[in-house]
C-alpha cells in the first residue's frame, strides 16, 4: 500500500519533456537571429545613446552635450522646423490621399488601376527626386517659377510639396487597405433606414477607416519627420532635425552633437511608432470573416467628379517626375534646351560616376537575396518553434524597432559601433558588406511582418503532421512553407530591392569612395550644383526601380503558373 | 477483434497515468488515468473545453503533460518529442501540404525511410487504394471533396504503419451526410487494419457509432469509461446523462421498500438503482424514447395518468410534453407517428403511460 503510494508519488511528478533535434536546430536558429540583431541593431543604437553622453575624447559627461543642444537656439530651432513640417505635410498628404483612397475603392471611375499605378510611382524614386525636380519646376529658372510668386521654393515651402510626393504612396495604401474592409451589409442597412449620403459617411464610413487613417498619420508624420533627402536638396537654409545630425556629422565632424540630434528625433519617431503598433492591433480585431465585400455603384455627377480629381494627382505625380527626366536630358538649363545624353555621362562628374550605380545594383542584389533569407528564416523560427517563449518575445520586439530609428540614426550609430577601434567587426566598415548589413537593418520590420502574415496563415499543424512522420522540420520548410509562402517572399525581395537602389539616408555615413551608391552620387552631384547630372542619376534608379518591379510582376505569374498550380480548383 | 476493450485480460497498449496539464494558473487535465488496449477504437467524448484535445495532444507529445506518465507499448514515452513517438494523426484541418499532390501528401513521410522510388510508388498505391482513392494521385489537395481530403489525410497518417492512430476531431468540417458516410468507412478501415485509434469528437451520434469504448470528459477529469452501450443505458454521472442522448431529470423523493416517489406515484427500481437512492436530492431520470404506452393499464407497473401538454412534430417522430403528478411536473417523452395514430394521442388529451423499472436512473446527492 505504501508502496503503491510512493509509486504514484513518483510518476505524478513534473515530467521534463525531451527536445527533438528539431527543436535544438530551431532554437540554435532563433539564438542566431537574435544575435544577429543584437549586433546589427541593439549595440549600434547602444553606442550612440552612449556617444550622446560623452565628450570628444571619449568621456563621460553625462547630460553636458544635451544641455548645450538646449541653449543653442540654431540648434534647438531645428525641432520647431521638424515638427512644423511634419505636421503640415501630414495632414496635406492625408487629406489628398484619402479622397484618392475613397474614389479607388468606393467609386466606379474608369481606369482605376492606372491610377493607383501612378500615385505608387514615387516609391520608385529616391526622396531627393521631388526636392530637384521642385527646383527645376519652382526655382529661380523654373518653368513654373511664377505659380509661387514671390515664395521661395527653398525652405519650408518646397520641403512641404517634396514631402507630399513622397508619402502620398505609402498613405494611399494603407488607406486603400483601410477603405476595402468595408462591410456591404452595413451599407444596405443605412439604405433600408433611409439614411442620408452624408450621415452614412459620418455613421459607417468614417467610424470604419478609422484606425487605418490613424495609422496612415503616423506613418507619414515619421516618414515626414525622419526624411533627409527632401530638406537637403531643397531645403536652403531652413534646418531640420536630419539635415542637422548630417552637418553635425558631415560638416563639422562633431559626433557627439549628431549623436544629440539622433536621440532628439528619435523620440518622436518611437512615439508615432507606438502609437501606429497600437492602433493596428485595434484594426486586425475589427475584420470580421462574415463581412460581405462592398460594392460600389455609379452615381453619373460625382463620379465624373472624382475622375477630374484623380487626373489631377496623377498629372502632377507625372509632372514632378517627367519633369526630372525631361531635365536630365537637357543640355544646358536653361540656355541650351536641346536634348542630349551629355548629363548621364556620370562618369566625367564627381559623386563616383557609373560605378557608383553599379554597386547599387550590387548592394540592391545582395540586400533583396540576404535580407529576405534571413528574414523570412528568422520569422519562421520565431513564428513556428515550440517553447522558448521568452526569447521569441525578445526577438519579436527587436524586430520592430528599426521601424521606429530613423535611417540617419541608424547610419550614425554603425559608425560609432563598427567603427569603434576595438571591435573586431571593424574590418567591414567602408566596404560593401556593412551596407548591405544596414540596409537590411533599415528595413527590418515591415519584410518581417509580412513574412509573419504569410507564415500564419500556414496550418499550424504542419510540422505536427511532418514531426509524426519523422520528416525533419527544415524539409517541410523548404519543401512546402517555402513554395507556399513564395508570393510573400517575392514581395519582400522587391521591397528590400527598391529601397536598397532609392535609400539615401541609412547608408550617407557609411559609404566610402570605393562604395558610393547612386542616389548618394545623385545627393553629391546636387551638392556640388550638378543639378541636371542628379536627375539624371534619379532617373536612373526610378528606370532601374520600375524596371525590377516589371520584372518582379512577370517573375511572380510566372511563377504562380509553376509553384503555384495547386491554388486553382 | 470486437470490443477487445471489453477482455480486462488483454494487456494495456497505451498507458495513461495521473497525468495533469497546467496551462499557467489553469488546469486543463486532472489526473486523468486510463488504459488503451491494442486494436481497440476509443473515442473522448466531451463538450469543448473538457480536455479531450489537450489529452490526445499530451499522448501525441504535442504538449507534454506538466505531470504523470504515457508508456505506449511497454515502452515509457512521458517525455518524448513526437518526432520519437510512434504515432499517426489527422487533423481537423487535415493539414494537407496544399503544394503537393495526392501521392506526394501519402508518401511524405516514406520518402525519408526508403531510397526506392518504386517502392514508395508502390505503399503510396496501396494505401490510396485502402482509401478508395486510386486514381487522384496526382491531383492537388484543393482539386478534391472535403470527404477525399479527410481520405487523403488519412492515408498519410497510415503510411508509416503506426502503432497508433489519433483522430483529432476528423470529421466536424464535412457536410452531414458525408460525414455519416465517412464515419463508417474509418471504423470499417480501423476493423481491417487493427491498428489502436484514439478519435477526439464532441459529436456523442459519431463516438456512439464508432467507438469500442467511450471516454466521456468534463472540466478536464473523465466522467466515465465504457462501451457506447454502458455509456448510454448506465451513465455513471448525470453529466453523461445528459450529455449523451436526451435525458428526464424527474425531481424525486425516496419511497418505502425501494421504491421511489416521484409526483405522488410510487415506482419501483432494478435492484441496481436501488442502491443508489441515499442522499438528500434524489433525481429520478428515464429516456424520453423508454416512456411506455402500448399495452399500459392500471395493472401495469409504474404507470401512471398524464395529460399531453404540447406535440411537437419532428419527422419520425413526435416529441410530447406530458403533466403529471399535481399537473405542475414536466416529462418528455418520444412517441412514434404510428403510435401517435393508433392511441389517437393529441394535445389536451389524458393518456396512461409507464416508465419500465430497467429504465430509470437514480442520481443522489447531499
Amino acid at each position: 500500500m505504501t508502496d503503491q503510494t510512493l509509486q504514484t508519488r513518483a510518476t505524478a511528478s513534473a515530467i521534463k519533456p525531451k527536445l527533438s533535434r528539431d527543436d535544438w536546430v530551431m532554437r540554435a536558429f532563433i539564438l542566431g537571429i537574435g544575435l544577429w540583431l543584437v549586433v546589427t541593431l541593439l549595440l549600434p543604437l547602444y553606442s550612440m545613446l552612449s556617444k550622446s553622453a560623452q565628450n570628444k575624447d571619449g568621456a563621460f559627461v553625462g547630460l553636458a552635450n544635451y544641455i548645450e543642444y538646449f541653449s543653442t537656439p540654431a540648434l534647438f530651432h531645428s525641432i520647431n522646423n521638424s515638427f512644423f513640417i511634419a505636421i503640415v505635410s501630414t495632414i496635406i498628404t492625408i487629406s489628398l490621399a484619402s479622397v484618392f483612397a475613397f474614389i479607388l475603392s468606393r467609386s466606379m471611375i474608369p481606369f482605376k488601376g492606372v491610377f493607383k499605378g501612378i500615385a505608387l510611382l514615387p516609391l520608385l524614386a529616391p526622396s531627393l527626386l521631388p526636392g530637384i525636380s521642385f527646383v527645376y519646376l519652382f526655382g529661380r529658372q523654373g518653368v513654373l517659377k511664377d505659380w509661387i510668386g514671390d515664395y521661395s521654393i527653398y525652405g519650408p515651402i518646397g520641403i512641404v510639396m517634396g514631402e507630399v510626393f513622397y508619402t502620398f504612396p505609402h498613405a494611399l495604401m494603407i488607406l486603400i487597405a483601410a477603405f476595402s474592409i468595408a462591410d456591404a451589409r452595413l451599407y444596405e442597412a443605412t439604405v433600408v433606414l433611409r439614411t442620408s449620403r452624408i450621415r452614412t459617411f459620418f455613421t459607417v464610413t468614417l467610424p470604419g477607416i478609422k484606425y487605418g487613417l490613424i495609422s496612415a498619420i503616423f506613418v507619414v508624420f515619421t516618414l515626414v519627420i525622419t526624411d533627409f533627402g527632401i530638406p537637403k536638396v531643397i531645403g536652403g537654409q531652413y534646418n531640420v532635425l536630419a539635415t542637422d545630425i548630417y552637418k553635425q556629422v558631415i560638416g563639422q565632424q562633431n559626433f557627439e552633437m549628431g549623436a544629440v540630434v539622433s536621440v532628439v528625433l528619435l523620440i518622436p519617431a518611437i512615439l508615432a511608432f507606438a502609437v501606429d503598433r497600437f492602433v493596428q492591433r485595434k484594426q486586425v480585431a475589427m475584420l470580421t470573416a462574415r463581412a460581405v465585400p462592398y460594392e460600389p455603384k455609379p452615381h453619373a455627377l460625382l463620379d465624373k467628379i472624382f475622375f477630374v480629381y484623380c487626373c489631377v494627382i496623377g498629372l502632377a505625380i507625372i509632372g514632378i517626375i517627367g519633369m526630372a527626366g525631361y531635365a536630365s536630358f537637357v543640355t544646358f538649363w536653361p540656355y541650351n534646351l536641346e536634348l542630349s545624353l551629355n548629363n548621364y555621362d556620370f562618369d566625367v562628374m564627381d559623386g563616383g560616376g557609373w560605378s557608383s550605380f553599379y554597386n547599387s545594383l550590387k548592394m540592391a542584389a545582395y540586400t533583396a537575396i540576404f535580407g529576405t533569407v534571413i528574414i523570412f528564416t528568422g520569422a519562421y523560427m520565431v513564428e513556428k518553434a515550440k517553447g522558448f517563449k521568452f526569447m521569441r518575445g525578445i526577438i519579436q520586439f527587436l524586430c520592430m524597432i528599426p521601424m521606429a530609428v530613423p535611417g540617419m540614426v541608424l547610419g550614425l550609430a554603425y559608425i560609432f559601433f563598427f567603427n569603434h577601434p576595438d571591435n573586431p567587426l571593424g574590418i567591414i566598415y567602408g566596404t560593401m558588406p556593412i551596407l548591405v548589413i544596414v540596409t537590411i537593418a533599415h528595413f527590418y520590420t515591415v519584410s518581417h511582418l509580412t513574412a509573419m502574415t504569410a507564415l500564419k496563415q500556414m496550418d499550424p499543424e504542419f510540422e505536427t503532421v511532418s514531426a509524426s512522420l519523422k520528416v525533419p522540420f527544415f524539409r517541410t520548410f523548404l519543401k512546402v512553407t517555402v513554395p507556399v509562402c513564395m508570393p510573400a517572399i517575392l514581395d519582400i525581395s522587391i521591397y528590400l530591392f527598391v529601397n536598397a537602389m532609392t535609400t539615401v539616408s541609412a547608408v550617407i555615413f557609411l559609404y566610402s569612395t570605393d562604395t558610393s551608391l547612386a542616389s548618394i552620387a545623385a545627393l553629391n552631384m546636387d551638392d556640388a550644383g550638378d543639378v541636371a547630372p542628379a536627375a539624371a542619376m534619379c532617373m536612373v534608379i526610378v528606370a532601374t526601380s520600375a524596371g525590377v518591379r516589371v520584372l518582379h510582376a512577370l517573375l511572380t505569374r510566372g511563377m504562380a503558373r509553376k509553384t503555384q498550380a495547386w491554388r486553382k480548383r | 477483434m470486437d470490443n477487445r476493450g471489453n477482455d480486462a485480460s488483454d494487456k494495456a497498449y497505451l498507458k495513461v497515468k495521473n497525468v495533469t496539464k497546467n496551462f499557467g494558473t489553469f488546469t486543463a487535465l486532472k489526473d486523468i488515468s486510463l488504459e488503451v488496449f491494442e486494436g481497440e477504437f476509443v473515442c473522448f467524448l466531451g463538450p469543448s473545453g473538457c480536455g479531450k484535445t489537450t489529452l490526445l495532444r499530451a499522448i501525441a507529445g504535442l504538449d507534454i503533460q506538466s505531470a504523470g506518465s504515457v508508456s505506449q507499448g511497454g515502452k515509457d514515452i512521458s517525455n518524448l518529442p513526437a518526432s520519437e513517438r510512434d504515432f499517426g494523426i489527422v487533423f481537423q484541418s487535415y493539414a494537407l501540404f496544399p503544394n503537393l499532390s495526392v501521392a506526394d501528401n501519402v508518401g511524405y513521410g516514406l520518402v525519408n525511410m526508403r531510397s526506392n522510388k518504386a517502392d514508395i510508388r508502390k505503399r503510396v498505391d496501396e494505401l490510396l487504394s485502402l482509401v478508395g482513392l486510386n486514381d487522384q494521385g496526382d491531383k492537388y489537395p484543393a482539386q478534391l471533396s472535403g470527404g477525399q481530403q479527410q481520405r487523403v489525410a488519412l492515408a498519410r497518417a497510415l503510411a508509416m504503419s503506426p502503432g497508433l492512430l489519433l483522430l483529432d476531431e476528423p470529421l466536424s468540417a464535412l457536410d452531414a451526410k458525408v460525414r455519416v458516410h465517412l464515419r463508417h468507412e474509418m471504423k470499417e478501415l480501423q476493423r481491417r487494419l487493427g491498428v489502436t485509434t484514439i478519435m477526439v469528437t464532441h459529436d456523442q451520434e459519431e463516438a456512439l457509432t464508432m467507438a469500442d469504448r467511450i471516454v466521456v470528459m468534463k472540466d478536464g477529469v473523465i466522467e466515465q469509461v465504457g462501451t457506447p452501450e454502458e455509456i448510454y443505458r448506465h451513465p455513471a454521472t448525470p453529466f453523461v446523462a445528459e450529455f449523451v442522448g436526451t435525458m428526464n431529470f424527474l425531481k424525486a423523493s425516496k419511497g418505502e421498500g425501494g421504491q421511489v416517489l416521484l409526483g405522488g406515484h410510487a415506482l419501483s427500481l432494478s435492484d441496481r438503482e436501488k442502491e443508489k437512492l441515499n442522499g438528500k436530492d434524489i433525481l429520478a431520470c428515464v429516456r424520453p424514447e423508454d416512456i411506455a404506452v402500448r399495452n399500459v393499464d392500471q395493472a401495469t407497473d409504474n404507470s401512471f395518468e398524464a395529460t399531453v401538454k404540447e406535440l411537437e412534430f419532428l419527422g419520425s417522430f413526435c416529441r410530447a410534453s406530458l403533466n403529471y403528478g399535481d399537473g405542475e411536473s414536466q416529462i418528455a417523452a418520444d412517441f412514434s407517428i404510428n403510435l401517435v395514430r393508433d392511441k389517437g394521442i393529441e394535445e389536451g388529451g389524458t393518456i396512461r403511460v409507464a416508465l419500465p423499472e430497467n429504465r430509470i436512473h437514480i442520481f443522489s446527492q447531499g
